[in-house]
C-alpha cells in the first residue's frame, strides 16, 4: 500500500508538472495584451511598456515560467491583477467554499442514492423498482440548469422560502448559512443522484447473484445482513470510483450551478477571472482546480483499494 | 511434505432390511415437482422426485447437466431463485415438512440443522470479509455463540478439515488461499454447528484431481466420524463411487434409478444408467475402440412427462416407450428403476456401436521430421521493467524450458493442474502468445519470427479448439457465418463454394448442414464442440491444439467429441496437442503424453509406458487420484498431496514442495537427472529409475499386454 501510494504521488507531481506548464502556455497566448488591459483603454505605450516590465512580461516566456513555477514552489501564487491582491486567500475562500458545497452535496447523494439502488436492486423488477428507474431517467436526460431554474422559482421567488443565491459565512449564524446552501446542494443531488443509484443498482444486482451471496443464504444468515455485510460491501466498489470523480468535478466549479445561485466558489472566481483577463488569477485557479481534481482521484484509488482487500494484499506484496 | 499412502477410509455397511428394523429416514422427498416459470412459459426442472436418505448415509444424485440435480438440492434449501418454484410434494426433514415451515423458519434450519458446500470455491467465499469472519458468522447466528467464543471455535474447525496453520487461515482473506483451502474452509463453515444433513453440489469439479482426492477423503471421514447424512450431487460417477452408499440417477428431472452405488455402477438397470457408466473414459493403454456414447441431447419438459423421457435417445426404445411414461418399479431391497424392460434387458450392456470395428494400431509413423519441434521453450508472464525500483517485478515462470516434437499424425497428450504452464504451452504453438527464450518451429519454420514477418500461412495451418464452447462463438451471427470468416480470411472468394465448404465441414463433424442456418444459442454443449471442431478444420489445418477440448461437456457428450476427434485424426492425418487435466481422457487418445508440473515437463512417453511403472512421483500421484468404478478392479492405496501451490522458478525439483518421495535437500537444491529409455521414456528425477521401477502399478489390469508406440 504504501509503495503504491508512492508511486501515485509521483505521478501525480508529474501530472501537476506538465499540467503548469499547460496552462501557462495556454493563458499566455489568450488573446488580449495583459500590461495595455491594466494600463487602460487610454494609456500611452511608454505607460504600457512600463507596466509590461515591471510585470517581467518583456521577458522569454521560459523565465516567465520560471518565475512563475518558482513562486508555486515557495506557496507563493502571485497578486492579482484586477483586485490586487495576493492571490492565495482569495482563492483558498473560494475553494472552502466550494468544498463545503461538494461535501454536503455529496454526502447526501452518497446516502440517497446509494440507498435507492440497494431498494431497487433487491426489489428488482417490482414497483420500487420501476419507480427509482423512472425518476432516475428524468435526472439524466432534464439539464441541470433546468432544476436550478425550476428551485429558484418556486423556494425563492414563489414561496419566499429560502434565498434564491449568495452566500452567508457561518460567523453570519447556522441558520443563514445553512438555508444559502439548501438551493444549490439540492441542484446538485439531482444532478448526481441519478448515476449513483442506477450504478449501485446495477452492481448490486451482479453481486446478489454471485455465489457467495448464495453461500450466504445457505448459511441461514438473515437477509438484512445478507445484503448489507455480504453485498453491499463488493457492491459499492464502482460507487466509490464515481463518487469520488464528482467530487473532484464539484470542488473544480459547477459553473452553471454557482452561476445561477452566485454562489462565490472555484467557478464563479474562474470566470470573473477570465472575464477580466486576470492572467496570475487564472493561471493559479485553472491549478488548484487540477490539482483538486487529481487529489480526487487518487482518494478514490486509495479509497478502493483499501475496501477491496484484494487490491490492498497486492499492493503489500510488491 | 510426506503423507502416508491412505487405505480407502471404511464405508459402513448399508443397512439391509432383512437384518434391522428400517430407520426413519433423516430426509424424506416426496413426488417434489419443480418448475421455472419466465413470460416465454415454464419449464419442468424436477417431475415427481422421490428418495430418502437415512442418518449417516450419503446418497449420490447423478445426472447431466439438465437432469435436474442442482435444482433438487436447492429446493432442499428453499435457494432456488431465479423464478423457480416448487409445484409440489414434500419434503420431511427430521419428520418435519420443510414446505409447510414459515419461510423464517426454514432459514433457521440452513446452516444450522442443513448445512451446504457449493461447488465452486473461489466464488463461493466473500472477498471483502475475512474466511475466519465468513465461517464464525453461522456460529453466532444459530449457536448464539460471542464473537471470542466464535473465533476459537472457528481455529478449531479449521483444524478439523485439516488446515495446519487455521491462525493464519482464519485471519486470510479468500484470494490469499489455494483452491483446495478455500474448500476446507468450506467444508469447516458447513461442520460449524454440528448439521444432520450435508448437502454437497458438485463440492470438487473445480478442483485438481489431486486436490479433488484429498477434498473427498476428508469429506468421507467427516461424514463417517460425525455420522453425518449427505446429499452429494455430481455429475462424476467415479467420485461417487468412493464416498456415496447409495445412489439415485435423475434424467430430465425424473429419477429413473436408484440403489446401492456398489449394485447401480455395476450393474446398473436403466439404459441411460448403463449409458453412462459405459461412456465413462477408464484409463486404458490401448486405444482399442470407440468409447460408446449416448447420442443426443436431453429434451426440456414443459409439463408432466407423457412417455419415457429417455426414449427419444434410448436403443431399446420401442412404441410402448413412447406412448406412456414409466412407474418406478422397486424391489424389496431398496433399488427401484424406472423402465418396464429393466428385467429383460438385465444382461445386455449398452450397445457398443463399433466394438467390433476395432481401430487398428496406427501405421507406425516412418520417424520423419517433426511437425512442431518446441526447443527450450520459456514464458515469463508480468515481468517488468521501471524507472521506479519498486515496481520493477521480475514476473511469474508460466513455462520453464520446456522441449518436445510432435510427429506428423500424432497426438500428444499434455496433462498437468491448474497453474502447470499446459495451456501457456498451447498458446505458444499457435503464436498467441510470444515465448520468453526459446524457439517453435513448425514444419521446419521458426513460429515466431514468420508471424514476426507477418506471414499468415503457419497461422491457418495450426488451430485451436477450447474449452468454452459457448464463449467461443458469437452469439449473434449463425454458425455458417461464423465458420465463413476463416474462409474469407483463407483467400476463398467464391461464396456459393465457401457455402458448400461450410456444409461438407458440418457434416464432416456429424451435424445436418442446416445447421449452417442456426445460432450458437439453439445448440447444445456438445454441438457446440462440434461447431468448434469443424470451424477449425476450415482451413484444412495440419494441427490442432485441443486445451481441454472436452472438460466441459457432460461425459456422454466427452466420449462423442473424443471419438470425433479420433476420427478426423485417422482420416485426415491431423496432429493433436491434446491439453488435458484429466489423464483418463488423455489415455483415449494420445499416443505420447507429457506430465507438467510447476512449467516443466516432469515425465513424458508413450502413453503405454507413462501408465505403467517406473512412474515420476507426481505421474503416480495423478494416476492414483483417478476416481475408478468398483468394477474396474481393485483400487490401489492412494497417494494424497499437500495442496501446496507449486513454486515454478527455483532451482531444484519444482514438486519438492509436494512431493511424497522426496529424498532431502538434493530435491531442493539441484536440478533433477532426466532418466531416458530406449522408446524414448523420459523422467525428471533424483530417484534412480531402478527404484521407481519397483513400485506397484496403479493399474494393475494394463500390467500386461502390448505397449503402444
Ligand atoms: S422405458 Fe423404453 S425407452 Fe425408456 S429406458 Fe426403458 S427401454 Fe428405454
Ligand atoms: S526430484 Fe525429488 S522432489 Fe522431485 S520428484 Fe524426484 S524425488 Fe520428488
Amino acid at each position: 500500500m504504501f509503495a503504491y501510494t508512492l508511486t501515485r504521488l509521483v505521478y501525480l507531481a508529474l501530472v501537476l508538472a506538465v499540467m503548469s506548464v499547460l496552462i501557462f502556455l495556454v493563458t499566455q497566448a489568450m488573446p488580449g495584451d495583459v500590461a495595455s488591459m491594466i494600463a487602460g483603454q487610454f494609456a500611452s505605450k511608454e505607460v504600457v511598456d512600463a507596466i509590461a516590465v515591471k510585470l517581467g512580461l518583456d521577458q522569454p516566456l521560459i523565465v516567465q515560467y520560471g518565475h512563475w513555477a518558482a513562486g508555486i514552489l515557495r506557496g507563493d501564487l502571485g497578486r492579482s491583477l484586477v483586485l490586487e491582491q495576493p492571490i492565495g486567500p482569495i482563492l483558498m475562500e473560494a475553494l472552502a467554499r466550494s468544498l463545503v458545497l461538494a461535501v454536503v452535496a455529496l454526502f447526501v447523494v452518497a446516502v440517497v442514492g446509494i440507498g435507492l439502488g440497494v431498494l431497487a436492486a433487491v426489489r428488482r423488477g417490482k414497483l420500487t423498482d420501476q419507480l427509482v428507474s423512472g425518476v432516475s431517467y428524468l435526472g439524466i436526460a432534464v439539464p441541470d440548469f433546468f432544476w436550478a431554474i425550476v428551485l429558484v422559482l418556486v423556494f425563492g421567488s414563489y414561496m419566499k422560502l429560502l434565498p434564491t443565491g449568495g452566500y452567508a459565512p457561518i460567523a453570519d449564524g447556522f441558520l443563514p448559512w445553512a438555508s444559502h446552501l439548501v438551493l444549490p446542494v439540492i441542484t446538485l443531488v439531482l444532478m448526481l443522484l441519478a448515476r449513483i443509484a442506477r450504478l449501485t443498482r446495477s452492481s448490486m444486482i451482479d453481486v446478489l447473484q454471485t455465489n457467495y451471496v448464495k453461500f450466504a443464504r445457505a448459511k441461514g444468515m438473515p437477509e438484512s445482513v445478507v445484503i448489507l455485510r455480504h453485498a453491499l460491501k463488493n457492491a459499492l466498489l464502482p460507487t466509490i470510483t464515481v463518487l469520488a470523480i464528482d467530487f473532484g468535478l464539484i470542488l473544480g466549479g459547477v459553473v452553471v450551478i454557482e452561476t445561477i445561485f452566485s454562489y462565490p466558489g472555484m467557478g464563479r472566481l474562474l470566470l470573473f477571472a477570465i472575464q477580466r483577463h486576470d492572467l496570475p488569477l487564472i493561471q493559479a485557479t485553472i491549478l488548484i482546480v487540477s490539482a483538486a481534481y487529481c487529489l480526487a482521484n487518487l482518494t478514490a484509488d486509495l479509497l478502493y483499494a483499501f475496501v477491496n482487500p484484494k487490491i490492498r494484499h497486492g499492493m503489500r506484496a510488491s | 511434505m510426506m503423507t502416508a499412502p491412505q487405505a480407502r477410509p471404511a464405508v459402513p455397511p448399508v443397512v439391509s432390511p432383512a437384518t434391522a428394523p428400517e430407520p426413519a429416514p433423516l430426509l424424506d422427498v416426496r413426488g417434489l415437482t419443480i418448475s421455472y416459470g419466465n413470460a416465454r412459459g415454464t419449464l419442468r426442472a424436477a417431475s415427481d422426485v422421490s428418495f430418502a436418505i437415512r442418518p449417516g448415509e450419503v446418497m449420490g444424485l447423478v445426472g447431466e447437466s439438465g437432469s435436474g440435480k442442482s435444482t433438487v438440492a436447492m429446493a432442499i434449501l428453499d435457494l432456488l431463485g431465479g423464478g423457480g418454484r416448487v409445484d409440489s410434494g414434500e419434503i420431511l426433514f427430521d419428520g418435519v415438512d420443510l414446505r409447510r415451515l414459515s419461510p423464517s423458519e426454514r432459514r433457521a434450519l440452513r446452516g444450522d440443522r442443513i448445512a451446504a458446500v457449493f461447488q465452486d470455491p473461489f466464488t463461493s467465499l466473500n472477498p471483502a470479509l475475512t474466511v475466519g469472519h465468513q465461517i464464525a458468522e453461522p456460529l453466532i447466528q444459530h449457536k448464539g455463540l460471542s464473537p471470542r467464543q466464535a473465533a476459537a471455535r472457528v481455529q478449531d474447525l479449521l483444524a478439523e478439515v485439516g488446515i495446519r496453520d487455521p491462525r493464519r487461515v482464519a485471519a486470510a482473506y479468500p484470494h490469499e488461499l489455494s483452491g483446495g483451502m478455500q474448500q476446507r474452509a468450506l467444508i469447516a463453515t458447513a461442520l460449524g454447528c454440528e448439521p444432520k444433513l450435508l448437502i454437497l453440489d458438485e463440492p470438487t469439479t473445480a478442483l485438481d484431481v489431486t486436490v479433488e482426492a484429498r477434498i473427498i477423503d476428508l469429506l468421507a471421514k467427516l461424514c463417517d466420524s460425525h455420522r453425518l447424512s449427505a446429499l452429494f450431487v455430481s455429475h462424476n460417477l467415479g467420485i461417487v463411487n468412493r464416498i456415496c452408499q447409495t445412489v439415485t440417477v435423475l434424467y430430465g428431472g425424473v429419477v429413473v434409478e436408484t440403489g446401492a452405488t456398489g449394485r447401480v455402477l455395476s450393474r446398473p438397470a436403466h439404459p441411460y444408467a448403463k449409458g453412462l457408466v459405459a461412456a465413462l473414459p477408464r484409463i486404458t493403454a490401448e486405444r482399442r475402440h470407440r468409447l460408446p456414447s449416448i447420442p443426443g441431447t436431453v429434451a426440456k419438459l414443459s409439463g408432466a412427462p407423457a412417455a419415457c423421457v429417455f426414449a427419444p435417445r434410448c436403443p431399446f426404445a420401442e412404441e410402448t416407450c413412447r406412448s406412456q411414461p414409466q412407474a418406478m418399479l422397486t424391489d424389496g431391497g431398496g433399488d427401484g428403476v424406472r423402465c418396464w424392460k429393466a428385467d429383460a434387458l438385465a444382461g445386455t450392456p449398452w450397445p457398443d456401436e463399433d466394438a467390433g470395428k476395432a481401430r487398428g494400431p496406427k501405421a507406425a509413423q516412418p520417424r520423419s521430421a517433426p511437425l512442431v519441434e518446441v526447443d527450450h521453450l520459456r514464458k515469463i508472464y508480468g515481468a517488468s521493467r521501471s524507472i521506479l525500483p519498486w515496481l520493477r517485478r521480475a514476473g511469474t515462470v508460466a513455462v520453464e524450458d520446456v522441449s518436445f516434437t510432435v510427429g506428423r499424425g500424432e497426438v500428444v497428450g499434455v496433462v498437468g493442474e491448474s497453474g502447470s504452464g499446459k495451456s501457456t504451452i498451447g498458446r505458444a504453438l499457435l503464436a498467441l502468445t510470444e515465448p520468453s527464450a526459446g524457439t517453435v518451429t513448425f514444419d521446419g519454420a521458426d513460429l515466431t519470427e514468420q508471424v514476426r514477418r507477418g506471414d499468415q500461412t503457419l497461422r491457418r495451418r495450426a488451430q485451436l479448439v477450447f474449452q468454452n464452447s459457448a464463449a467461443s462463438l458469437n452469439p449473434r451471427k449463425t454458425v455458417g457465418a461464423a465458420m465463413d470468416r476463416p474462409l474469407v480470411l483463407a483467400g476463398r472468394a467464391d461464396a456459393e463454394e465457401r457455402r458448400k465448404t461450410v456444409a461438407s465441414l458440418l457434416t464432416r463433424v456429424g451435424l445436418p448442414a442446416a445447421y449452417a442456418d442456426r445460432y450458437p444459442h439453439e445448440l447444445s454443449g456438445g454441438e457446440r464442440q462440434r461447431v468448434n471442431i469443424a470451424r477449425a478444420l476450415a482451413t484444412d489445418p495440419d494441427f490442432v491444439v485441443c486445451d481441454e477440448a472436452v472438460s466441459a461437456l457432460d461425459v456422454s457428450v466427452q466420449a462423442n467429441i473424443l471419438n470425433l476427434l479420433a476420427e478426423l485424426r485417422d482420416e485426415m492425418g491431423l496432429s493433436y496437442l491434446f491439453i488435458t487435466h484429466d489423464i483418463a481422457v488423455v489415455s483415449h487418445i494420445a499416443d505420447r503424453v507429457l506430465v507438467v508440473y510447476g512449467g516443466t515437463i516432469c515425465e513424458e512417453g508413450p502413453i503405454g509406458r507413462v501408465l505403467r511403472p517406473p512412474y515420476h512421483p507426481y505421474t503416480e500421484a495423478l494416476l492414483s487420484a483417478v476416481p475408478r468404478l468398483a468394477e474396474d478392479g481393485q483400487e490401489a492405496p492412494r497417494i494424497l498431496l499437500e495442496d501446496a501451490a507449486p513454486a515454478p522458478g527455483g532451482r531444484g525439483c519444482v514438486f519438492a514442495g509436494r512431493c511424497p518421495r522426496k529424498l532431502g535437500t538434493v530435491c531442493d537444491e539441484q536440478a533433477p537427472p532426466v532418466h531416458e529409455t530406449a522408446d524414448g521414456h523420459r523422467i525428471v528425477c533424483h530417484i534412480p529409475l531402478a527404484t521407481l521401477a519397483e513400485r506397484a502399478a496403479v493399474f494393475p489390469e494394463l500390467a500386461d499386454g502390448d505397449t503402444r508406440h
